[in-house]
């Protein structure tokens, strides 16, 4: 799915939390790639993906998705998952098949996705456990499974891999790689790790105060001479 | 201390006595607090979801009003009930004053607050957060809707417990709209408070254990089929 931005502005309780204009006012995530925002905190990274994800609404601007509006059957086609995942209280299974269920799937057809989600994310022996009762690194882990299991076209991501040890995270980031390299599924993902915007971004956007500073390969933003990046990647280093 | 111990003795063969007149009085009480947590549950749930889950201005006010309405003392809601069903009030043609109806009316304006507070309460914190996740991952409003539901069923049950206890264990406003009336509108509560004002406790004790003994049977249920779901994972 080919997302574009175009003068996007939002504010909140009259400040001006996201303001893109100048050079970078108009976005542009292309559809098959995995583009990652970066930025310090409060620089609107967050408010610009909820604005994608057809969470919010921008004060002023627009989003178009492959040049359409948001619609519902747009909206039925993208998933939003953040580093503390609203998960159901019902069993790890249950929370994976939910998308699948009212999606009025055959049973056979959810347990068969379901099964492998389970074993691809190396969630297999709690899948009958409750879901509010496990650690950060679990339920981050069935959030994206959850997400992943109606194959949307396109997959928000904040901070997916916030807090979790190293071997959740190489789980995670092959799992979307996989699916963007197999089913070109459009990535947006929010991180605070360079390394790892560099290891699996094909694209990055740079926030910082509202603005967006930089929006290119991983490859430039490493020539850009602007103060705040360099800070922002200096920090990053060490 | 004797007319203590008597008043316990005489209670249990009251109560084992099978009296019709306790057992009606039992049930009438029953019946009323159950119609009234009913009708408290139909509009508390679905108004205590609908406020906790939108966002809107005077929200803040709004809550205001409804926690101080939780803690309405039962006998100016009775007061209240009786001025509008009185004869020569707004609909005093309905003859409603001293029935089971009005008894019904005043609890459910009792309990509804309640129910609806323990709903929106729970419903903003946590509700909000479920229904964005309902429609990232592509849900309708009708299945937002029932995901809302079975997610809260656990606080929608609480609430619902906690309303029907205010309601059978309140004494003034069934005692002001409803007037104790022997055989038509007694319940347990105005029962207690006359045969205490009489001296006549054992009665009272009697009356009271039945109504001890309704609030733990209906706290085991809840907690047996609903929250024992929830706790069985918490090891």
């Amino acid at each position: 799915m080919n997302i574009e931005t175009s003068h996007i502005k939002k504010i909140y309780k009259e400040k001006t939390v996201l303001s893109l204009d100048g050079q970078f006012s108009d976005l542009q995530f292309e559809s098959g790639k995995i583009h990652g925002i970066i930025g310090p905190n409060g620089s609107g990274k967050t408010t610009l993906m909820k604005i994608i994800a057809g969470l919010i609404a921008p004060s002023s601007g627009a989003v178009l998705y492959n040049g359409q509006p948001l619609c519902q059957d747009i909206f039925s086609e993208m998933t939003y998952s953040t580093h503390t995942p609203t998960l159901f209280s019902r069993s790890v299974y249950q929370n994976i098949a939910y998308p699948l269920k009212i999606r009025k799937q055959e049973k056979n057809a959810i347990d068969q996705t379901v099964s492998q989600l389970l074993e691809e994310f190396e969630i297999d022996d709690i899948k009958d456990q409750s879901a509010r009762h496990l650690s950060g690194g679990e339920s981050q882990k069935i959030a994206l499974a959850r997400a992943l299991s109606f194959s949307p076209k396109a997959l928000f991501l904040d901070e997916p891999t916030a807090n979790i040890d190293p071997k959740s995270i190489q789980i995670i980031e092959a799992a979307l790689q996989k699916r963007n390299r197999e089913q070109g599924l459009t990535i947006i993902i929010i991180t605070h790790n360079l390394s790892q915007a560099f290891r699996i971004c094909n694209h990055l956007t740079f926030l910082d105060q509202g603005s967006c500073l930089f929006s290119d390969t991983p490859e430039k933003i490493m020539t850009t001479s602007h103060s705040t990046i360099d800070e922002f990647i200096s920090f990053n280093r060490f | 201390m004797d007319y203590i111990l008597n008043g316990f003795v005489e209670a249990f063969r009251l109560i084992f006595s099978f009296d019709p007149e306790i057992i009606q009085i039992v049930l009438l009480s029953l019946f009323v607090s159950f119609s009234a947590t009913l009708y408290g549950t139909l509009i508390g749930v679905p108004l205590g979801i609908a406020l906790g889950i939108h966002h809107f201005r005077g929200k803040k006010v709004v809550s205001r009003f409804l926690y101080t309405f939780m803690s309405f003392p039962p006998v100016i809601i009775g007061l209240f009930t009786a001025l509008f069903l009185a004869r020569s009030g707004p609909f005093g043609q309905f003859q409603l004053m001293y029935t089971p109806t009005a008894m019904i009316i005043a609890q459910t304006i009792l309990v509804t607050p309640v129910i609806m507070g323990i709903v929106f309460n729970h419903a903003s914190t946590s509700g909000y957060e479920v229904v964005q996740t309902g429609k990232t991952l592509g849900a309708r409003r009708w299945d937002i809707l029932i995901l809302l539901v079975l997610e809260l069923k656990a606080v929608i049950m609480i609430a619902l417990v906690t309303g029907f206890g205010r309601a059978i264990s309140e004494v003034g406003a069934v005692m002001i709209v409803g007037g104790n009336i022997r055989g038509f509108t007694r319940v347990m509560t105005t029962f207690i408070a006359m045969n205490n004002n009489m001296g006549q406790y054992s009665v009272s004790i009697a009356m009271g254990l039945i109504l001890m003994s309704i609030s733990f049977f209906t706290n085991s249920l809840l907690y047996h089929f609903i929250l024992g779901d929830q706790n069985e994972y918490r090891d």
